[in-house]
């Protein structure tokens, strides 16, 4: 096994996790997370076992209380830590001694709170390095893995909602924005295999979690809300390694300038951290979003189409409202890809099956008083045609003679046989929100307006320019 | 290669400065490969009528001193020379114009360099990251650059694709392959450019800090590019 994988799988799969702060007060860190373990060890969902570690507790909830690390069952393989940041040096030494190799340390108050805090920090650090432990955070909110049941998120779930498994994984510094943004997964329907939150960044961090989900088969998009890389060089050769069988996308915060003040130089003075982040994305072959919106955008395309990767950049575009069809060219261009121009054999072939007052072309337009059938031939010849590269069909589910399931099983089942990459298009309101989830459920990803759905399609035709790029 | 370019770094270094002028920039760029003019720094002015000789009227000079960055702003460059007659008093003018800006001006020598013919100007420099090192950056010259910042960064050291990438992703693009009836400019000499940059850059990593080539003169295809001007910020 990769040293990679063998170094972090404990803290996706531990054997035996150790809560050490674990505490029976209700809405403290320690009980949060013993609570979430507790609950999902009852679900079934956590398979291993659950070791409270706390001197002045016998038990708590009928789990049997550990007073110290010492006493730890011989598999403890994560060990979970919230306590006061003075404790911390001292309970890694022991962590050490234990020979327990994963770390999660959710307390806060150290290197963001000045000198003191990062002398600990070092000692952690030298502790771990010295005894080959890893080591997430600290200052953070660790690990969550619906499928295992690791869950050191340390919001109850009564106060945030945690989202359902995926193929996406979701990396962040921050613990406030991972919180929201689990929450907000939930409520948007969007699966999160793994999320790790690593706070101050101590140990473990991007380049090391992109080597790891290179190998990880249960992800297949990864996904980083950055606000800065401690060695440039070391993120710059591990994101060219994944991004080689897996697609990034990071959103970069913290667009402020600072080449000005430290330069010299005229190119020094026109270097901005932004441009210079900007860079190492492009050769990387990171896709940048431009807000967390587009991210996940960028992030539900390639769940369900990275190996349906457009060929090249000409979209073609089918609608039933013909502005809808102009939104959506507009974005074309606006977003530097092509409108495909459709051969004369479509064309004639849906002449043929169109009633003289749809639109063949592009957009194709089957207007108002479309049926499911017009799109489906719509579809097919948009399939067939060599010049489209990708297709973004956009169905406004409300005109009256349209079979709202119908159309759902036809663009499904051309989204599954189809090699070139479908993205739909609903605007409405409820009942829109309502078919564009079973839609989805289906495996096309759907979005609510022409815009979004073709800047999601123009990130799949960067990364597969990228690949294209590298593979000569 | 390497060689060449450390005599010369090294022995500004040794003279405690910690910036090349034009003249030392563009020697380190010719150990690499780069297409700078053949010109000369004379000394005195018997040396400066004999290089004007040898390179053929007219000729340009530049006074070559640390003190001086912005050597247009001190008067210290003046173009178009056409005769040695000329040339005696242009000697004095420069010398004295140097003084006037600052008086204490080190002088290293005068540029006596051929009147280059003008092509599209660009820009080519490389600045240091704190946490990603070296990155070089493209776009074209004046206004461009100036005012409306329309340049392009990437990771040193850079690829034959990464460098054709950058050409073509400026906003200002189109006036190098050909805007209005104008002929294209030579794509290959600035790939070239920028490669060769990556290649110094990459090379001499420990000792460079920050570099600006501005202008290059790119001139129509197939017909290649020239350094015109240059700085090296050592570390």
């Amino acid at each position: 096994m990769e040293k990679i994988v063998e170094e972090l799988r404990p803290f996706f799969e531990p054997n035996a996790v150790a809560i050490i702060g674990a505490t029976d007060k209700k809405g403290k860190v320690g009980n949060v997370i013993f609570e979430n373990f507790k609950m999902n060890k009852e679900r079934g969902i956590f398979k291993g076992s659950i070791y409270p570690v706390n001197p002045k507790l016998d038990e708590i909830e009928g789990y049997k209380v550990y007073k110290s690390v010492a006493e730890l069952p011989g598999d403890t393989d994560l060990a979970v830590i919230s306590i006061p940041a003075k404790f911390v040096p001292s309970t890694m030494r022991d962590i050490a001694k234990k020979g327990i190799k994963s770390v999660i340390i959710i307390t806060g108050g150290f290197g963001e709170l000045g000198e003191e805090g990062k002398r600990m920090e070092r000692e952690i650090l030298e502790i771990a390095r010295d005894n080959g432990i890893r080591v997430i955070g600290p200052n953070c909110v660790g690990v969550y893995v619906p499928d295992t049941g690791v869950d050191t998120v340390f919001l109850p779930e009564n106060k945030m909602d945690r989202p359902e498994s995926g193929p996406i994984a979701f990396v962040t510094q921050s613990g406030a924005f991972a919180a929201a943004m689990l929450d907000w997964a939930a409520g948007a329907g969007i699966g999160i295999g793994k999320m790790v939150s690593y706070g101050n960044k101590l140990d473990v961090d991007d380049a090391d979690l992109m080597d790891y989900f290179i190998h990880d088969d249960e992800i297949n998009v990864v996904t980083f809300y950055i606000e800065g890389v401690k060695d440039g060089r070391k993120f710059i050769e591990a994101a060219r390694r994944i991004t080689q069988v897996k697609p990034v996308i990071a959103l970069k915060s913290g667009r402020t300038e600072y080449g000005a003040k430290a330069a010299s130089s005229h190119t020094g003075s026109l270097a901005g951290a932004d441009t210079i982040y900007d860079a190492v994305f492009k050769q990387t072959g990171i896709i940048r979003a431009e807000d967390f919106e587009h991210m996940f955008d960028l992030a539900k395309a390639f769940a369900a189409l990275k190996n349906k990767l457009p060929r090249g950049e000409r979209i073609g575009i089918i609608t039933d409202g013909g502005g809808a069809g102009v939104m959506a060219s507009d974005a074309v261009a606006k977003f530097g890809l092509k409108m495909a121009s459709l051969s004369e054999e479509s064309l004639e072939y849906l002449k043929e099956h169109f009633p003289p007052h749809a639109v063949a072309g592009n957009p194709t337009d089957v207007v108002g008083d479309t049926d499911a059938q017009r799109y489906k031939y719509a579809i097919e010849a948009f399939v067939r045609d060599p010049n489209v590269d990708a297709i973004v069909v956009i169905v406004l589910f409300q005109v009256p003679l349209l079979d709202e399931m119908e159309v759902i099983d036809i663009l499904a089942e051309y989204a599954e046989k189809s090699e070139k990459p479908i993205v739909a298009v609903a605007m409405g309101g409820k009942k829109t929100e309502y078919y564009a989830k079973i839609l989805e459920d289906k495996g096309v990803p759907v979005y609510p307006t022409p815009e979004r759905g073709v800047r999601a399609l123009a990130g799949l035709v960067q990364y597969s320019r990228y690949l294209e790029r590298i593979k000569g | 290669m390497k060689e060449e370019a450390l005599k010369v770094i090294e022995a500004v270094k040794a003279s405690g400065r910690n910036s090349l002028v034009e003249y030392e920039a563009k020697q380190v760029l010719k150990a690499y490969g780069l297409p700078v003019p053949n010109e000369k720094l004379a000394k005195t002015l018997d040396e400066a009528l004999r290089y004007a000789e040898e390179i053929g009227y007219p000729v340009a000079m530049k006074l070559m001193s640390p003190q001086i960055l912005h050597k247009s702003d001190a008067r210290v460059v003046l173009l178009n020379i056409k005769t040695p007659e000329e040339l005696r008093e242009k000697w004095e003018i420069i010398h004295e114009n140097a003084r006037k800006y600052r008086p204490d001006a080190e002088i290293l020598g005068v540029l006596v360099a051929p009147m280059l013919k003008v092509g599209r100007e660009i820009i080519i420099g490389v600045t240091e990251d704190p946490q990603f090192g070296h990155a070089l950056m493209f776009g074209l010259g004046g206004i461009f650059v100036e005012v409306l910042k329309d340049v392009t960064f990437r990771i040193i050291p850079i690829t034959e694709r990464d460098a054709r990438k950058m050409i073509r992703e400026i906003k200002s693009y189109p006036i190098l392959a050909g805007a209005r009836g104008e002929e294209p400019a030579d794509i290959d000499a600035i790939v070239n450019l920028l490669l060769k940059v990556s290649e110094l850059v990459d090379d001499l990593d420990d000792y460079i800090k920050e570099m600006d080539l501005n202008p290059v003169f790119v001139y129509n295809e197939g017909e290649g590019a020239v350094v015109v001007d240059a700085r090296i910020i050592l570390k």
